[in-house]
């Protein structure tokens, strides 16, 4: 079996992998996190611990989860809010798991009401022996609006209460962020000036994820009502990237240390955020859904895209892709590209056709009796949708041609991805 | 689709087919699969793997724990073990664990992955008699603990039945090739054309080797008495060979008679279809309630087309006319046929061996004979008598030779 060094350092601490639970439902107690490390994940960001004086009172049921067709868990909506045990029980926990964990690292996650807490909170799980501390700035359904996404979107609480986590802590120290926001960079900013060190992102998306039809009620129902709360999993991951990247390319960020968070449950996932400029990664939603074996095939495909890579330190692969991500009005716009129909592969199912009429630009033609499409170049303005339907591979990247009255070289076009062959 | 003897009947699963089956995988706790599969290969964790996108991962579970991947994901009777385990059929249908490990096994090939690694040597050597399917994984087990392998075969190419049995639209040669090939290249040596007792002797390989393992299989055809000296009768093992020796081009009549009713009998009938030959009757002993064959062998049989007549006896042969009798009602039938092939079971021949078979078996469990250093494996061992079983008997008997001979 292949074995390559996954490990990398962040904010001054060493992973041997890059992969951590997220703090939230994963990383509730002691056993859960024991199981975990056993299992090969690096770090454990324990559940939000909070102050004593705010009492978590949670709903039943807390989840729904977003299907499309045969596919559960596409997203998840979650309800749950900060660790549900008293302070000193997950104190407790902190000690014991360092104490027997040494090697692996222990992330405290915190959430404060005010500065003091913030102070206090960050002295005590220091003591406790965390290695980092995650300021929660972002929970959106917390039932205080002196906590989470509300904190999050307002750059001055999060650069008073950064500053406050360091008066109580020496420790690295990284602010997780909310995606409830247009543009995350005035907030990173503020936190970094507050005295973070560090960014994780995302938290989740504020949603309602279905509707009970019959009663008209939002899901999950709780005695009749329901609420907006978080939303995560592989659907959220398009989202999470995004403000990933844009942290990364933003004036004065571009070496942001960032723990990447949002949907990851394959090593693709992983090497995504990775490549978009995330050291650590950190999963929930895969793990409610799968459990922390999921980390084996993220682990062993990780190392096999190094070795693919002819890579030998994870850190080498931070924010390789973000130089490629560039603003929509400077991308090459002096070309199309016409799909290639392969008619031996071609199945006859005429979804390329349905999808070309009334989705794009009518430029296939269906013949009725051999059950086969034909473009029509002059109609075809190179979107690929039909490549993106066929089932079977049939329709691939074919003839590049300049538009009229533009110039260029059409052998030197890249057009092919691992998307588009 | 007409489909020729020389092409791999099953087409496969592409990179889309094999994800959404994949899909359907409960990735169940405490997998029944798994511990359902005879050879430890580990289903639910290759298939997991590729339900992550871990392809390669897939790959390395499944060869470091068979050597054979690619043809059990071929020839093993799924349904019988991790397929009949599979929770899935909770549901509905159970995964297909077999056709799921092909595609991963055609991907390792074809990304040339190399993932097995040689054992630093320590200095001994076990000779292993047969190249079928359970010296080949004792071979692969040793080299993998260090040992040095020579593997005497008294055929021209390696591979026992995989090579001279199994049809090639079931398992190609270029497959079992290739199996072979990443053994010798881990570093066996594989001496052809040698039978022990006539080109070397037991006692020679004894004194050459530390341990010498007998996987000799049950590789001569079972002869009923009726049929000895009938012109029109051929053995099912010399048959299968002649046909895949010769990839298909051989000359077969249009009306044959198949007797038998296990996996050979159903690849000898299939065989002849594939072969265009218009008219296959297949005379079975066992009713079909109690039939041998593997589910996949019989239906893949019948939709071919075969006539299957089941619960009759061979009672007397005339020429080419056989009469059978019913074996629990009073009837009878009589075929005629231009060419009889007789599927009725294999004997092993373990002469020059110093080895006593009862059964074809050998009369203990285990795998080390009253020879301290003469062990056996595969068939001629206790137990089941397939590829799966072959290959986890030769990872035991290569444990076995390590416990003895300390080789640590």
């Amino acid at each position: 079996m292949i074995n390559k060094d996954l490990s990398i350092d962040f904010l001054g601490v060493h992973f041997e992998n890059p992969f951590c639970l997220s703090s939230s439902p994963v990383g509730n107690c002691y056993d859960m996190c024991k199981k975990a490390y056993d299992e090969g994940w690096a770090g454990v960001v324990f559940k939000t611990i909070g102050p004593e004086h705010f009492v978590v009172d949670e709903v039943s049921p807390r989840f729904d989860e977003l299907a499309k067709e045969a596919t559960p868990f596409v997203g998840f909506k979650n309800m749950e809010q900060i660790a549900e045990h008293s302070l000193a029980e997950n104190l407790a926990d902190l000690r014991r798991l360092k104490a027997d964990y040494p090697e692996k690292v222990l992330i405290a996650s915190i959430m404060g009401t005010n500065e003091a807490d913030w102070t206090e909170l960050a002295r005590v799980v220091t003591e406790a022996g965390a290695d980092m501390i995650e300021m929660n700035l972002s929970c959106p359904q917390m039932t205080s609006h002196e906590m989470g996404s509300d904190v999050g979107t307002n750059p001055e609480l999060c650069q008073k209460y950064c500053a406050a986590v360091k008066k109580g802590s020496d420790l690295p120290m990284m602010a997780k962020m909310t995606p409830n926001i247009t543009d995350m960079g005035p907030v990173a900013k503020a936190c970094l000036a507050g005295g973070a060190d560090g960014i994780a992102a995302i938290n989740t998306v504020k949603s309602i994820a279905n509707i009970d039809l019959d009663r008209k009620v939002g899901l999950p129902i709780v005695n009749g009502k329901s609420s907006i709360s978080g939303f995560s999993g592989k659907a959220v991951k398009p989202i999470a990237l995004r403000f990933i990247q844009q942290l990364r390319t933003t004036a004065g960020l571009e070496q942001l240390p960032i723990s990447g968070i949002g949907g990851i449950e394959t090593w693709e996932d992983a090497a995504e955020f990775i490549l978009l400029g995330s050291s650590t990664l950190q999963v929930t939603t895969s793990v409610m859904q799968y459990g922390y074996r999921i980390v084996e095939d993220m682990k062993n495909g990780l190392m096999h895209y190094m070795a693919e890579q002819n890579v030998e330190h994870l850190s080498d692969l931070v924010g390789l892709a973000n130089q490629a991500i560039i603003p929509a009005e400077a991308l090459d716009r002096d070309y199309k590209v016409y799909p290639n129909i392969d008619w031996d592969k071609c199945i006859g199912c005429g979804r390329c056709f349905i999808s070309c009429y009334d989705g794009a630009h009518q430029a296939l033609t269906w013949d009725e009796d051999t059950r086969r499409p034909t473009c029509n170049t002059e109609k075809c303005v190179g979107c690929q949708l039909c490549n993106l339907v066929c089932p079977v591979g049939a329709i691939s990247l074919g003839e590049v041609v300049m538009k009229p009255g533009r110039t260029g070289d059409v052998t030197a076009v890249e057009v092919h991805s691992s998307r588009l062959s | 689709m007409t489909k020729h003897y020389d092409q791999e009947l099953d087409s496969g699963y592409t990179m889309t087919t094999v994800m959404a089956e994949a899909a359907r995988c409960l990735l169940c706790h405490d997998a029944p699969c798994s511990k359902a599969c005879p050879a430890h290969t580990d289903p639910a964790k290759f298939i997991r793997s590729v339900r992550f996108r871990n392809f390669k991962g897939a790959a390395e579970t499944i060869r470091e724990n068979n050597a054979l991947g690619a043809i059990c994901a071929r020839v093993c009777p799924t349904e019988k073990y991790c397929q009949l385990a599979c929770a899935r059929c909770g549901i509905d249908t159970p995964i297909d664990i077999g056709g799921i490990q092909r595609f991963v096994t055609d991907f390792e090939q074809q990304a040339k992955m190399d993932i097995l690694e040689k054992g630093p040597s320590n200095g001994l050597k076990v000779a292993i008699v047969g190249s079928g399917p359970s010296g080949l994984q004792a071979a692969t087990t040793l080299l993998q603990k260090g040992y040095a392998v020579d593997i005497y075969e008294q055929q021209a190419k390696a591979g026992g039945y995989l090579t001279y049995g199994i049809p090639e639209y079931r398992l190609p040669n270029d497959i079992v090739d290739f199996e072979i090939n990443r053994i010798l290249n881990l570093g066996a040596t594989i001496h052809y054309n040698t039978t022990i007792g006539q080109e070397l002797t037991l006692a020679a390989l004894k004194t050459s080797h530390d341990a010498v393992i007998l996987a000799i299989g049950a590789s001569q055809a079972k002869m009923l008495p009726m049929f000895e000296n009938n012109a029109y009768t051929e053995t099912a093992v010399d048959f299968l060979a002649r046909v895949k020796t010769n990839q298909g081009h051989v000359t077969v009549p249009d009306n044959v008679l198949v007797i038998g009713g296990g996996d050979v009998a159903m690849d000898v009938a299939t065989t002849l279809k594939l072969l265009n030959v218009p008219q296959v009757t297949d005379v079975v002993y066992e009713t079909f309630s109690e039939f041998k064959a593997s589910k996949k062998e019989l239906e893949a049989t019948q939709q071919m087309g075969v006539t299957i007549i089941d619960g009759y006896v061979p009672d007397s042969i005339n020429d080419n006319t056989v009469t059978f009798k019913h074996r629990k009602i009073n009837g009878q039938i009589q075929v005629q046929a231009d060419k009889i092939i007789l599927a009725v079971g294999q004997v092993a021949d373990a002469a020059h061996l110093d080895l006593t078979l009862e059964n074809n078996e050998v009369p203990f469990t285990g795998y080390q004979t009253t020879d301290p250093k003469v062990f056996v494996t595969g068939d001629i061992a206790q137990g089941d008598k397939t590829v799966v079983w072959a290959v986890q008997k030769g990872k035991e008997v290569a444990e076995t030779i390590d416990a003895v001979l300390g080789g640590h």
